[in-house]
Formats: C-alpha cells, sequence, structure tokens
C-alpha cells in the first residue's frame, strides 16, 4: 500500500517534470541523488569525477524526461544511465591506468579519498592495522576486475540491487549477471582468501 | 566437482540470497554434515564483511556541491517541451499489443473517453496533481543555513517566497527552524551544516536532545559525525551515554563505533554495571572491528569483568 503511494507519486512527479515544473524535477533528483553520488564515488574513488557523473547523469536526465515513457521504473532507467557514464569513465581508466587517488603532494603522498571517506584512523595504531592492510588488499582486488565484474559487484553488495534488477539496468539477463557476479567474488576470494 | 566443492563455489551467492530454494536446501544439509564446510562458511562471511569496510558515504559537502553546480547548469537548460497529445496517443497503441486488431479502435476510444472527462469534470480537489500533495506549499521550509562572522545565524527558509532571517541561535524564531532543518528529511548537507551550529549550544537540553535524535537516528553518516562531536562534552550525562551505547551497539559505521566507545570508556574507566554488561554484549555479538573488540576486551579485563561470560 505504501509502496504503491510512492509509486503513484513518483509517477506524479515525472508527469509534472515533464510538464516543465522545475520544483518536481528537483524532488525526482532529491529522492535519487545520494544513491546516484555514493554508486558513482565507490566505482571510480574520484570525488571529481563521481561529481562530474552526477552532473552529467542528471542533465541527461532533464534534457531526455519526455522520451522516458514509463516503459521500465524511473529507479532503472536512472541507473542504466549513471551505470554507463561509470563504465566508460572506468574503461578510459583501463587504457589511461589512472587507477590511484593517491596523489604526491610537497608534504608527502595524499589520498583524495581521506577527504571523503567518514571514518578515518585518527593515528590509533590498532586502527591503522586495520584500515590499512585489509583496505589496501581489497582496493588492489577491486582494482584488478573488469570494469563490468567491479560493477556488478559495486550493484550488488554495496547497492543491495537484486540481480534481476541488476540485469534491467545493466541490459542483460539475470543469468548473465549472476555469472558476473559468480567470477567477481571468485577473483576475490582467491586473491584475498590467506588475508582473512 | 565434489559435493564440497560445489557447495563452496555458491557460497558467495548462498550470502547474497541469489540461490534458488533448492540450491540453498542442499547447501544447508551439506554444511549440517562438513564441519570444514562450515569453517569455509565462517571465511567467507568474514570476507563479505570485510567489503563494508570500503564503502564510502560521500560527504555532505560533495552532495551540495553537486546539487549546487546542477541547479546552476539547469538555468542555461531550456525546459524540456512536454509530451503532447499525439505523442501519448502513438504510446497508447504501439506499447500495449494485448488488444490485437482492435488496439488502435481500443485506444483512441480511451482518448475521446479521457478528453470528454476532462471537459465535463471540473479540476480542483480531485485532481491527481493536488492529491499527490504537489500543489501544497511548504511553509518554512529551512533551504539553508550559515554561521556568520559576528556569531550570528542566518537562514534561507521557503515559503510562498524564499526570505533571509538572521539572528542569534537563542533566539526563538531561529532556534524553532534551526532545529527543524535539523531533522529535514531531504537534505543530509542542510543537516549537517544545521547540526554544526547547534553543537555549540549542546549545553541547552533541545538542542542536546536534537543531537541525540541525529546521532541515533538520522541515516547519514556525515551528519551522525556532526552530532557526536557535539555531544563530546556531554559523555557523561545519562540520556548522552545511552545514546552512545546505542550506537555502540548498531551504528552500521566504524567511526561511529569508534567514536562511541572512546567517549564511554574515557581515559580511566570506573567500574560500572551498565557498562559492563553493554560491553559484554558488544562482544556477544561479534564486533568485526578489531579496535572496538579489543578495547571493550581490555576494559572489561581492566573492570575485572568477563569477556567471555554473559
Amino acid at each position: 500500500m505504501h509502496l504503491k503511494g510512492l509509486h503513484v507519486e513518483e509517477t506524479a512527479l515525472i508527469r509534472a517534470a515533464q510538464a516543465g515544473d522545475h520544483d518536481a524535477f528537483e524532488q525526482l533528483v532529491r529522492a535519487y541523488d545520494q544513491s546516484v553520488l555514493r554508486l558513482a564515488l565507490n566505482l571510480l574513488r574520484s570525488p571529481e569525477d563521481a561529481h562530474d557523473v552526477y552532473q552529467e547523469a542528471f542533465l541527461r536526465v532533464y534534457r531526455n524526461l519526455n522520451a522516458f515513457r514509463f516503459d521500465c521504473s524511473f529507479h532503472t532507467w536512472l541507473y542504466r544511465i549513471v551505470t554507463n557514464l561509470c563504465l566508460d569513465q572506468m574503461r578510459k581508466r583501463k587504457v589511461r591506468r589512472e587507477e590511484t587517488t593517491v596523489l604526491a603532494t610537497a608534504d608527502g603522498p595524499l589520498d583524495r579519498m581521506d577527504a571523503v571517506t567518514e571514518d578515518r584512523a585518527d593515528g590509533d595504531p590498532l586502527r591503522h592495522m586495520f584500515s590499512g592492510q585489509v583496505r589496501r588488499r581489497i582496493k588492489e582486488v577491486l582494482g584488478e576486475l573488469t570494469p563490468r565484474e567491479r560493477m556488478v559487484f559495486e550493484l550488488r553488495h554495496y547497492q543491495g540491487l537484486r540481480l534481476r534488477r541488476i540485469g534491467e539496468v545493466l541490459g542483460t539477463t539475470e543469468e548473465a549477471a549472476k555469472n558476473c557476479l559468480f567470477r567477481a567474488t571468485q577473483k576475490m576470494r582467491a586473491a584475498l582468501g590467506d588475508f582473512i | 566437482m565434489t559435493e564440497c566443492e560445489s557447495a563452496r563455489a555458491n557460497f558467495a551467492l548462498l550470502l547474497y540470497g541469489e540461490l534458488s530454494f533448492d540450491q540453498e536446501e542442499r547447501i544447508e544439509s551439506h554444511l549440517d554434515r562438513c564441519g570444514d564446510c562450515r569453517n569455509a562458511l565462517a571465511r567467507e562471511k568474514a570476507l563479505h564483511h570485510a567489503f563494508d569496510s570500503l564503502e564510502i558515504t560521500p560527504s555532505p559537502s560533495l552532495l551540495r556541491e553537486c546539487r549546487e553546480d546542477l541547479a546552476a547548469l539547469l538555468i542555461d537548460e531550456p525546459r524540456p517541451v512536454a509530451p503532447g497529445w499525439w505523442d501519448r496517443f502513438i504510446d497508447a497503441i504501439t506499447l500495449r499489443p494485448s488488444a490485437g486488431m482492435l488496439r488502435p479502435v481500443g485506444a483512441l476510444s480511451l482518448v475521446l473517453m479521457g478528453f470528454a472527462a476532462a471537459r465535463v469534470i471540473p479540476l480542483g480537489e480531485a485532481s491527481g496533481f493536488m492529491s499527490a500533495g504537489l500543489g501544497d506549499a511548504i511553509p518554512g521550509h529551512v533551504r539553508y543555513v550559515e554561521r556568520e562572522p559576528d556569531g550570528r545565524v542566518q537562514l534561507v527558509v521557503d515559503e510562498t517566497r524564499q526570505r533571509v532571517l538572521s539572528g542569534n541561535v537563542d533566539e526563538q524564531p531561529i532556534r524553532g527552524l534551526l532545529l527543524t532543518a535539523a531533522r529535514d528529511p531531504n537534505d543530509p548537507g542542510l543537516r549537517a551544516e544545521t547540526l554544526e551550529i547547534l553543537n555549540a549550544q549542546a549545553q541547552a537540553a533541545d538542542i542536546r536532545n536534537a543531537l541525540i535524535f541525529a546521532l541515533q537516528h538520522d541515516p547519514n553518516d556525515g551528519v551522525r559525525m556532526k552530532a557526536i562531536d557535539g555531544l563530546k562534552a556531554f559523555a557523561a550525562d545519562p540520556e548522552v551515554r545511552s545514546a552512545l551505547k546505542y550506537v555502540l551497539l548498531s551504528d552500521s559505521n566504524r567511526g561511529m563505533r569508534t567514536q562511541a566507545i572512546d567517549l564511554l570508556v574515557g581515559k580511566n574507566p570506573a567500574y560500572d554495571r551498565e557498562m559492563v554488561s553493554t560491553l559484554q554484549e558488544v562482544m556477544q555479538r561479534g564486533e568485526q572491528l578489531v579496535y572496538v573488540r579489543e578495547r571493550c576486551r581490555t576494559i572489561l579485563e581492566a573492570m575485572n569483568a568477563s569477556a567471555e561470560t554473559y
């Protein structure tokens, strides 16, 4: 009942935004933008790139909103746009080999993600141990996955989407998404098994 | 492939709940018989939890920057042209194949009926747009807060129009709006900045209550971090302690749990029965964070309390 109510409200918002209601569009953005930004930030590990994906995704939604005909849910449509932008970015990086978030500064190496992550080590040795070794290794392993494996893992593990929905978002079948997740977890288990 | 290999290959999908009932059943019954696979599943769960440590939550400032930049971009964008009746008609007759040969006729009939109904039924309260709540103005919605150099606070409030209010936190209208903004469900950036302003006045009960509420209920990590910052000086207050215990036991963010344990026990923890039971519960729940687990164990030992008996 509640979900149905939400769906009706979202449909009304989309129709109002299609009719040029700017406030309705803003409400749509605010309903989804935190999860869009989190997805982009976790996939790209760069606040600047996540910011760019956010802008480009919602700009595309704005420009193409009238082409949205409710063939799928708005969430699926939006995530299709966001995941395509992120995949493009990840593939470009694979070519340019710009995976690192660490910058060389006058004060030594600085991880740009430190400005984003909420839980910092605060100089405690035990916390350093945990957040240092394990995080570093997991980061390396995630960087070794293919963009598609990385995307499916991100959508399933961090965004909590079911494989069926992931298939819809990525324009593939549930079975293909399942195989992709299977490969990703196998690779990570092989690389991290001794560590845990 | 042996039964063990087959079960272990599917552990990840099992933990994600992506196996069929029959597949899960096969693995469960195998686990009942195989201790090695039970241990392997425990390792798989540890791996699963280790990934959680790498999740990043966007900071409120990054989210705010994105929203502001998008708003600036959209100013230059031409307004979208609404789909006309012809577009809707085409949609109706092309996206509903179930009507078969009568599809165009049925679709056209529906369009005509809709058109006629729209002419006959007056617009007003029955309008779907109004009933969805989109036509309602939201009085007193705080859009933006900022501290001025002289210590006063400036707020931008949405009514039927925006206006700027300026005043001190202890002036009632300003304070009321700030307390409302601290719970704004739509804007974590606004909530975080509001709490930063309120933190300086946490000695007041109403403000401390707002911080406690945010600490326990706000879904955004950054906002809860602000709340815990404001409550640091009041870690001895019973209500604050109770909220910190809740954080220690329930918060999904590792940084929050770490700060909670630090604030709860301080540098020289005295024996406190209720505290002992909280720490034991943390141990019992299998806290994943090494730092928190080790601190709990050390403090329980210092209090001559068991880390094993619950």
